[in-house]
């Protein structure tokens, strides 16, 4: 690693830049000029490559195959960079709680889809988008989940409280901006405790800045639990040869039954 | 690193300091249910494999010094997962084969861990399960503590 990192400005330096080819395509656009954002991906990534190369080392989840085993999960890549969640000081106590509790309460737990921003952040498993000029469709192997974003559409005036919210979109530039509202209050934002109300309103802004890269920018406002809005921004990575596998959550939901016994005596898990 | 902070200069390498790494979430806190300080190694013999979602599970038949022998049950990834990570169903771990495996014990003290890495007979080295504490939400909160 050190060694790639201090040869690499000289391999720089040394290649005539009118005649190195670009390892990569440019940035491709649809035919009416947007960036096109069809491909298969992975959120909470910086790493270009395909899903082996970039999942190598302690890699999202611990999958890479030269990981030290005994890695801690403080220790690995972090998902996005977040400023701290600014929580109201009740709502901070309660998020704190929740950490404390190491995330037992976690409501993924149960199987239900994990809303906005959170599941695109799960970089564990890919997300396959498939633009259309009218329509943007977001497929999710985690937890079989999907979201359809109409272009230039308004939300439906008879929402009800959804766990993935409802979704349109525009671009301004080339970004793809998704305004979400509609949420119910049953879903974790991110890290582990961040809860919110049904007051949530997400906005997303996908940025494709390169062949592999989509920026991915995210205010969550919700002025029931928050003091200002909050800010996260990370990275989606193109995974070329990824497909999208099935995941069907409740198959074998064994951990309710194990917490239901933990959760008589949470001085056995609880952070001292 | 060193290139990365050289890159970003002195204020953003600062403010990504300060910000909490929030280490991914997974489908349930393998750190409520798992102790990441007791760590557990063991030889066995395959009685069972499941793959099943959210979590894939194989199960281990362990002798002691004594000669008496105990079910483990190891849990881990869905097979999405493990697929993609280089695992195949009925290849790669079947019913009756020695293997090693190293993770962490239940906090309920039961013949049940999390595991990490497996070991198989001709070395080959392959991971059932990430690492200790994943879902706990790692050593930072994501709010300030007052």
């Amino acid at each position: 690693m050190a060694m790639a990192l201090a040869f690499s400005p000289m391999a720089l330096a040394q290649s005539p830049a009118s005649s190195a080819k670009p390892k990569y395509p440019p940035m491709p656009r649809t035919a009416d000029g947007k960036p096109d954002l069809t491909g298969v991906w992975q959120g909470g990534s910086n790493r270009v490559g395909t899903w082996e190369e970039a999942n190598d080392g302690p890699g999202i989840g611990g999958t890479g195959t030269s990981a030290p085993a005994q890695a801690s999960a403080a220790n690995r890549p972090a998902a996005a960079v977040r400023e701290p969640a600014p929580y109201q000081p009740w709502a901070a106590a309660k998020v704190l709680e929740f950490f404390n509790r190491r995330g037992i309460d976690d409501p993924d737990a149960y199987c239900i889809p994990p809303g906005v921003p959170r599941i695109t952040t799960f970089g564990l498993f890919p997300m396959q988008i498939v633009q259309t000029p009218q329509t943007v469709v977001i497929l999710f192997e985690v937890y079989h989940v999907f979201r359809i974003i109409p272009i230039n559409a308004k939300h439906p005036d008879d929402l009800e409280p959804s766990y993935m919210g409802d979704s349109v979109g525009h671009w301004e530039g080339d970004t793809l901006v998704v305004d979400v509202t509609g949420f119910n209050d049953k879903t974790w934002l991110g890290p582990t405790g961040t809860f919110h109300s049904e007051a949530l309103h997400v906005t997303e802004r996908y940025t494709r800045v390169d062949y592999n890269t989509i920026n991915y920018d995210v205010t969550m406002e919700d002025p029931n639990v928050l003091t200002k809005p909050w800010n996260t921004h990370s990275t989606i990575m193109l995974r070329p040869g990824t497909r999208i596998r099935e995941y069907e959550c409740s198959e074998n939901n064994a951990d309710l039954e194990r917490y239901e016994k933990l959760l008589k005596d949470d001085s056995v898990f609880r952070r001292k | 690193m060193i290139l990365r902070t050289a890159l970003l200069g002195w204020p953003a390498a600062v403010g990504l300091l300060l910000t909490a790494a929030a280490p991914m979430p997974a489908h349930h806190s393998f750190g409520a249910e798992y102790d990441g300080d007791k760590p557990i190694t063991l030889t066995g013999v395959v009685t069972k494999v499941e793959w099943t979602n959210p979590h894939s599970y194989f199960y281990l038949d362990v002798k002691d010094k004594d000669g008496n022998v105990a079910n483990w049950k190891f849990e881990g990834y869905p097979p999405s997962v493990l697929y993609r990570t280089g695992w195949k169903r009925e290849v790669t771990l079947k019913t009756g084969d020695t293997i090693t495996v190293f993770g962490w014990r239940a906090r309920d003290g039961t013949n049940w861990a999390h595991s990490r890495e497996v070991t198989f007979a001709d070395g080959k080295k392959l991971f059932f399960g990430p690492p200790a504490g994943t879902g706990d939400g790692g050593n930072t909160p994501p709010v300030v503590v007052p």
